[in-house]
């Protein structure tokens, strides 16, 4: 299978102290990467290197055998949500249509209206178009964003944080329809009991990469909430855990 | 009636095309939190009028060669220093203020126009003044068609804008640019301390006003020249300062959106 992405032994720091240290990885195409690991672990800036927002200290990232900054056209981008201004007088459907902009294109064609509306049916989210992006519910705006993510028309989605703020409804029916996907999905989440559903490899980061397999083993939290290092531990990572 | 009209003059053509530029950049500055970015352009130009006075040099040539200088730079901070952004922004606000003072204090005799550079008169703008706002609105009008979407994006999201490779340093750098012409074009009417208010007030009542960007941009332009006007009329019966009386007018009906958004 083809890789879509290579990691070489990545360093990163944003100061002196690494926040990422010699992270080796190949991700082929079509595989479901679920990222976990504590707060300040590096998981967001393990993302932000894959799009090439920064720069390695050391090592390399090759996507589709590039640079990260020359892939980004083939990424579909779920950014977390403090990022946004939610105050802006902005429609759904033009928040969802900025996944059809690029260096080049700076305006819409009939192609970008109908995949829009395709999207809007295939997300069931039709009946939010109209309405203005700040009065939409936390489920109802991630679901228009992840639309947005796939606007791009991507080969790789990169979700960081999809399901944060949202209930745990929507969080069962966004996982359900990443599954339904077919194309490589890297998702950061804490919402591991949901997120670990269908996924092929689980990365736990915490300064350094832990690759774990992923086996169907039934995981229950202790004492009403998950530990991630605990979890890893269920799934066979105890170097996590020592570390 | 119409001997009010034509007492107003040249100030009713310069509500017009300010209100064109207020509805436009005071829109962009809202979204994109540009405000204390651009209340520094601003209160920074005074720079350029006290250079205009030392050097003799036309007022509006040396504000806006001043004001653009000023934009330039705080567009390389913000992507050079982002985290030490807010106290540089503090300190070109100050320094420009303070190189206007000491050009002005050097420049010989008593200057009694300095005031109206500050705090302005709408009554009082010159007709050269007016094809300066007319060249200037023409180039935020021309902007804002070309690089619209580019802009909501890079407001709602710059995260994403960057990931989807747009043109953020750019768009950003234009958009300073074009505050800091705004501004220019806006000192004789409102003063470089009283601007931003008028930037920011109109833009903030539209936004709670409206579902789109460019709804916001038009109803924020209305509202701007309906305040204006009416500031003008309340001024010319209280017979007190015309800046003064819009700026308080606005402030009035912001703070009851304000109250009214919460």
């Amino acid at each position: 299978m083809q890789s879509a992405i290579k990691i070489d032994h990545l360093y990163f720091r944003y100061d002196k102290e690494y926040v990422l240290e010699d992270i080796s990885a190949t991700i082929t195409d079509n595989e479901y990467i679920a990222i976990i690991g504590p707060n300040g672990g590096g998981k967001s800036t393990f993302v932000k290197l894959l799009l090439g927002l920064l720069t390695p200290t050391k090592g390399k990232i090759e996507i589709y055998n590039t640079t990260p900054d020359k892939s980004r056209e083939l990424i579909g981008y779920l950014p977390q949500n403090i990022h946004f201004n939610l105050d802006i007088p902005l429609q759904a459907r033009e928040v969802i249509l900025q996944g059809r902009l690029s260096a080049k294109k700076r305006g819409f064609s009939d192609k970008d209206f109908q995949i829009l509306e395709s999207l809007a049916q295939n997300l069931h989210i039709a009946h939010l178009l109209d309405k203005k992006i700040g009065e939409l519910s936390g489920g109802e705006r991630q679901r228009v964003l992840l639309a947005r993510a796939l606007a791009t028309k991507p080969k790789i989605l990169i979700l960081d944080e999809p399901t944060a703020a949202v209930d745990f409804k929507t969080q069962k029916e966004i996982y359900q329809l990443l599954q339904e996907l077919n194309l490589t999905k890297i998702v950061v989440s804490h919402d591991i009991n949901i997120l670990l559903q269908g996924v092929d490899r689980v990365f736990y980061i915490n300064r350094k990469l832990y690759i774990h397999e992923y086996i169907d083993i039934d995981i229950k939290p202790k004492e009403g909430h998950f530990c991630e290092m605990e979890l890893f531990e269920q799934l066979g990572g105890e170097h996590a855990c020592n570390h | 009636m119409l001997a009010i009209i034509d007492l107003f003059g040249n100030s009713l053509i310069a509500a017009a095309l300010l209100s064109v530029a207020i509805g436009i950049i005071g829109s962009i500055m809202l979204i994109n939190r540009y405000n204390y970015l651009a209340a520094s352009i601003a209160h920074g130009s005074y720079g350029g009028v006290g250079l205009a006075l030392y050097f003799s040099l036309p007022l509006l040539l040396s504000t806006t060669l001043f004001a653009l200088a000023l934009a330039l730079l705080l567009a390389f901070l913000t992507f050079k220093e982002p985290k030490r952004l807010d106290i540089l922004i503090s300190v070109i606000w100050a320094v420009g203020m303070s190189l206007g003072i000491i050009f002005s204090d050097l420049t010989p005799g008593y200057h009694s126009d300095l005031l109206a550079y500050l705090f302005g008169d709408i009554l009082l703008v010159p007709s050269s003044d007016l094809y300066y706002m007319i060249v200037v609105d023409i180039i935020v009008l021309l902007f804002t068609l070309r690089y619209f979407h580019y802009i909501i994006a890079i407001a709602y999201d710059k995260e994403f804008a960057i990931a989807r490779n747009l043109p953020v340093k750019m768009i950003h750098t234009l958009i300073l640019v074009l505050i800091a012409l705004t501004i220019v074009m806006s000192i004789r009417s409102f003063g470089l301390i009283l601007v931003i208010a008028l930037f920011s007030i109109p833009p903030f009542i539209a936004e709670k006003l409206t579902k789109s960007v460019q709804a916001m941009m038009v109803v924020s332009g209305v509202i701007a020249f309906l305040l204006i006007v009416a500031g003008l009329w309340i001024a010319y019966f209280f017979d007190i300062s015309a800046t003064a009386a819009i700026i308080l007018l606005a402030s009035f009906i912001f703070l009851l959106f304000f109250k009214g958004s919460k």
